[in-house]
C-alpha cells in the first residue's frame, strides 16, 4: 500500500512539479569567500538574482559559470546579480577562491560546506540554478546543465527583468 | 522528540503563515545478478516566521546501500532571530576544516554521521560561538565484525556528544578554539558479546589569515580517550594522539599556488590492525572527517584508483597550481605525496614493531606505505565557446598495505600490496546553435596491481618484483590491465540527453567476493559483439519533464569496484543486465 501512495505522490509531482512560486524565501544569510556576509535582502536590493549551486569538482557547473559571468556583466546595469554558492567540503574548499580568481569572475561567491543552504533551497543536483525576484520569490528553478541551457537561462533572466521593469513603471 | 517536532510542524502548517517547499529523490533498479533496490527520499521545508522545519521521509525496500527504512528518517526545527540560532533535531555541522567535527550524510557511500540533539549558535561579525549536545549512531559495513555485507551495515557505535566551538575575528585575522567530548558505546568482538564504555575528548585551536595575495589556515588538535574501568567504576587512561593541518594559498595575477599539509596521528595502529576500528578504539571517530593530502579523482577511472587516507596515521602534502592562459583556456595540476609517520617491521617475537622517530614529511620506504600522485590538465573553448576540450594525464603509485616485513643484519624480506596507474582522460563537446549538443568522454588507463615481493640477502637483491593479480585468457599473470571508459552522449537543451557508456577491461580480475558477471551478456553487449566478462555497456536517457523535474532511465550493466566520495572509499557491487530509474524533483 505504501508503494501505491508513493507512486501516486510521484505521479502527482510529475504533473505539477515546479517550485512553489507563492512561497517567500526567508531572509537567509550567506557567508562569502572573503569572510563577510550578505543577506538575501541585500542581494536583491537592486533587482532579481540568480543563485547557482556548484562545486570545483563539478565539470558541468564550470561550463555553466562561463555563461553566468556573461549574464552578470550584461545585466548588472539592470540590477541583476549572480550569487554562486560553492558546496565544496573541507576536502576541496581551498580551491574555490583560486578557481574564481583564475577565471576573473566578478560575481559574488558564497560557501556552503555542509550543504545546509542547498538543502533549504532544495538543490539536490549540481548545478542548480534558482532565479529569485525582488520579493524573495522563486520564479524559476533549473537542475543540471546541458550545453545550450544558457539560452533558456538568459530567456528566464530577461523575463524576470521585464517583469521588474513593468512593476517599477506601475509603481 | 520525533513526536514533539512533528506536532509543532503540523500545528504551524495548519494554523500559521507558512511556506512549504520540498524535493523528492527516488531511485529504483533491478539486475540479473539480484541487485534490487527501491528507495525514495522526500525532503520538506516548512518556513513559518522565524522558524524553519526540515523533515526527511525515507521509503526503501531495500535502499541501494544501507538498511531498509520506512518513515520519518530525519527532522530538524530551527529558530533564527538575528545573531541567535537554535537547532533541535538532526544536525550536520562542520567546525573548522573538520578535524574535530565534520558530520555529513553521504547517500552515495551510505555514510551518515549526523547528530540528533540541540545546537545553539550565537554569531556576530567579530565573534561566534556554537554549542552542541546530542547523540550520534553510526553504522557501517566492515569485515572486522560478523555478518559482513557490502550493501548493509553490520556494525554500529553510539556516541553521546557535547562540544563548543568559538571564533574571534580581528581585521584579516581569525582565531578559534574547539572542544568536543563523546561518551561512546563501542561493541567489540568478544565472546560473550561486550560493549565498552569509552570517553573521547578532542581539543583544538585554529588560526586563519586572509588577504588578496595570501590565505593561511592552520589547525592543531589533541585527542584523549579513556576506558571505563568496571572494577573501580572510573575512567582509566588509554590513548592519546594529535593532528596538524595547514593550508597556504598564494594568489598571482593569472594563477594561484595552493599548498596543503597534513600530519595526523590520532592513533597509530600496526599494519595488521590498520583498518580495524572494531577491535581498536580511542582512534579517529566517525564524526571527524579531516582534509586529505591527495585528491579524490573526478573521472571514473581515476576515482577507482583513489588513495584511501589513513586518518589515524598519515603525513603528507599536496601542491596545486591553477590558472588561466586566456579567458577561455585554463590549466590545473597537482603533486601529492603521503606515507605513515613510521616504518614497521616484524620483530623476533613475531609482532609488528614501529621503527624510528615519527617523521614530519612523507617517506619513500615501502614499510611506511608511501603514496604519490601527479596530475596535469588543460581545458578550454574554441569557436566562440561552442567547442570544449579537456585533456589530462594522471599517475599514481600506492603501496597500500604492508603484509610482511622481517629483517636481520644480513637479510630483508618484505611483501606489500601495490597499485600504480597511468590514466589519460579526454573529454570534448560541441554545442550547435539550435540547442543540440554532442559530447564524448574517453579515458584510458594502464593499471598495475598485486603483491610486491622484495628480498635481500648479504647485500644481494634476490627478488624485487610485482606478482600481478591480473590474468590473461590462459589464466597466467599479466603485467598490467588496460582499462577504457567511453561515453558518447547527444542532448537537446533544455529537454533531454541520451548517453551510451562502455566500461572495458583487458584482463580478468579477482572478484573480492563480489558476484562480477553472470553467464549472460546484456542485449547491448550482444548487439555490439562484446566479450561479456570484460565489458559493461549501458544506455541512459535523461528527460527534464519540467525545469525542476528530472527523470532518468538506464538499461545495461555497470562495473562494480571502488567508489570514493568525501575522502572515504567503499567497494560497490556491480550491476549486471538490468534497469534503473531515477527521479529528482523540487516542489
Amino acid at each position: 500500500m505504501k508503494n501505491l501512495y508513493l507512486i501516486s505522490f510521484l505521479f502527482g509531482l510529475m504533473l505539477n512539479a515546479e517550485p512553489n512560486k507563492e512561497s517567500t524565501l526567508p531572509n537567509l544569510s550567506f557567508k562569502l569567500l572573503d569572510g563577510s556576509k550578505i543577506s538575501l535582502d541585500e542581494l536583491l536590493q537592486d533587482g532579481p538574482a540568480l543563485i547557482d549551486f556548484w562545486a570545483t569538482w563539478c565539470a558541468p557547473c564550470k561550463k555553466e559559470m562561463i555563461h553566468l559571468e556573461r549574464f552578470q556583466q550584461k545585466y548588472s546595469k539592470d540590477g541583476f546579480k549572480i550569487l554562486a554558492i560553492s558546496t565544496d567540503t573541507p576536502r576541496s574548499m581551498s580551491k574555490v577562491k583560486s578557481y574564481i580568481r583564475s577565471k576573473k569572475y566578478s560575481f559574488k561567491v558564497a560557501l556552503d560546506p555542509n550543504q545546509q543552504i542547498a538543502q533549504k533551497f532544495n538543490a539536490t543536483l549540481l548545478p542548480t540554478a534558482i532565479l529569485i525576484n525582488k520579493n524573495r520569490e522563486i520564479v524559476w528553478f533549473h537542475q543540471g546543465y546541458i550545453p545550450g541551457d544558457e539560452v533558456e537561462i538568459e530567456k528566464q533572466i530577461l523575463a524576470v527583468l521585464n517583469n521588474k521593469t513593468t512593476e517599477d513603471t506601475s509603481e | 522528540m520525533k513526536f514533539l517536532l512533528v506536532s509543532i510542524s503540523l500545528f504551524s502548517f495548519i494554523f500559521g503563515q507558512v511556506s512549504f517547499t520540498g524535493n523528492v529523490v527516488s531511485s529504483m533498479g533491478e539486475s540479473r545478478n539480484g541487485y534490487y533496490y527501491n528507495e525514495s527520499l522526500i525532503n520538506t521545508q516548512i518556513q513559518f516566521g522565524r522558524f524553519n522545519n526540515w523533515l526527511q521521509f525515507e521509503f526503501s525496500d531495500p535502499p541501494e546501500l544501507g538498511r531498509e527504512y520506512n518513515g520519518l528518517r530525519k527532522l530538524r526545527l530551527e529558530y533564527l532571530n538575528g545573531p541567535l540560532q537554535i537547532k533541535l533535531g538532526d544536525m550536520y555541522e562542520i567546525w573548522g576544516r573538520g578535524l574535530i567535527l565534520n558530520s555529513l550524510d553521504d547517500q552515495s557511500i551510505d555514510r551518515d554521521s549526523g547528530i540528533r540533539g540541540i545546537g545553539i549558535v550565537y554569531e556576530t561579525d567579530a565573534f561566534n560561538i556554537h554549542f552542541l549536545s546530542g547523540q550520534s549512531d553510526y553504522s557501517m559495513s566492515t569485515i572486522y565484525s560478523p555478518g559482513y555485507n557490502s550493501r548493509t551495515p553490520n556494525y554500529t557505535t553510539t556516541h553521546n556528544l557535547y562540544g563548543v566551538h568559538t571564533e574571534w575575528q580581528l581585521d584579516s585575522h581569525l582565531a578559534g578554539l574547539t572542544f568536543l567530548q563523546s561518551k561512546e558505546a563501542h561493541p567489540v568482538n568478544t565472546f560473550p558479546e561486550d560493549t565498552l564504555d569509552i570517553k573521547n575528548r578532542l581539543l583544538g585551536a585554529h588560526y586563519i589569515y586572509n588577504n588578496s595575495l595570501i590565505d593561511v589556515y592552520v589547525e592543531y588538535v589533541k585527542n584523549w580517550s579513556t576506558l571505563l574501568n568496571e572494577e573501580n567504576d572510573g575512567f582509566t587512561n588509554y590513548l592519546d594522539g594529535r593532528a596538524l593541518y595547514g593550508n597556504v594559498n598564494l594568489y598571482f595575477s593569472l594563477f594561484s599556488l595552493n599548498l596543503e599539509y597534513i600530519n595526523y596521528r590520532f592513533g597509530t595502529l600496526d599494519p595488521l590492525n590498520r583498518w580495524n576500528n572494531v577491535d581498536n578504539y580511542g582512534i579517529i571517530q566517525h564524526f571527524q572527517n579531516p582534509p586529505i593530502s591527495g585528491v579524490i579523482g573526478s573521472t571514473t577511472l581515476i576515482n577507482r584508483t583513489s588513495h584511501q587516507t589513513d586518518f589515524n596515521n598519515e603525513v603528507g602534502y599536496k601542491l596545486e597550481i591553477l590558472g588561466s592562459i586566456r579567458d577561455d583556456f585554463e590549466y590545473y595540476g597537482f603533486i601529492s605525496r603521503s606515507s605513515r609517520s613510521n616504518t614497521w617491521f616484524i620483530n623476533n617475537e613475531f609482532e609488528w614493531e614501529k621503527e624510528g622517530q615519527p617523521v614530519i614529511l612523507p617517506q619513500t620506504d615501502p614499510a611506511a606505505n608511501p603514496y604519490k600522485a601527479y596530475y596535469g590538465e588543460i581545458s578550454g573553448y574554441l569557436f566562440d565557446y561552442t567547442l570544449h576540450t579537456q585533456i589530462g594525464y594522471s599517475y599514481s603509485e600506492d603501496m597500500i598495505d604492508l603484509a610482511y616485513y622481517s629483517k636481520t643484519d644480513t637479510s630483508k624480506n618484505m611483501n606489500y600490496t601495490y597499485q600504480s596507474a597511468k590514466t589519460i582522460p579526454l573529454h570534448t563537446s560541441f554545442t550547435f546553435s539550435n540547442g543540440w549538443s554532442i559530447e564524448a568522454k574517453i579515458e584510458t588507463q594502464w593499471l598495475k596491481k598485486g603483491i610486491w615481493r622484495f628480498e635481500e640477502l648479504n647485500g644481494n637483491i634476490i627478488a624485487d618484483s610485482l606478482i600481478s593479480e591480473f590474468l590473461d585468457v590462459n589464466e597466467n599473470p599479466i603485467g598490467f590491465q588496460q582499462n577504457t571508459f567511453m561515453s558518447i552522449s547527444v542532448g537537446k537543451s533544455p529537454n533531454w540527453t541520451m548517453a551510451f557508456t562502455l566500461d572495458k577491461i583487458s584482463t580478468t580480475e579477482p572478484s573480492f567476493g563480489l558476484d562480477q558477471k553472470d553467464d549472460s551478456s546484456n542485449s547491448l553487449e550482444s548487439l555490439l559483439g562484446l566479450n561479456m566478462d570484460q565489458n559493461w555497456a549501458n544506455i541512459e536517457f535523461v528527460y527534464n519533464v519540467t525545469s525542476s523535474f528530472r527523470l532518468s532511465l538506464m538499461y545495461g550493466s555497470l562495473k562494480g569496484g571502488l567508489l570514493c566520495a568525501n575522502g572515504v572509499c567503499r567497494i560497490i557491487e556491480p550491476f549486471e543486465n538490468g534497469f534503473k530509474m531515477g527521479i529528482t524533483a523540487a516542489f
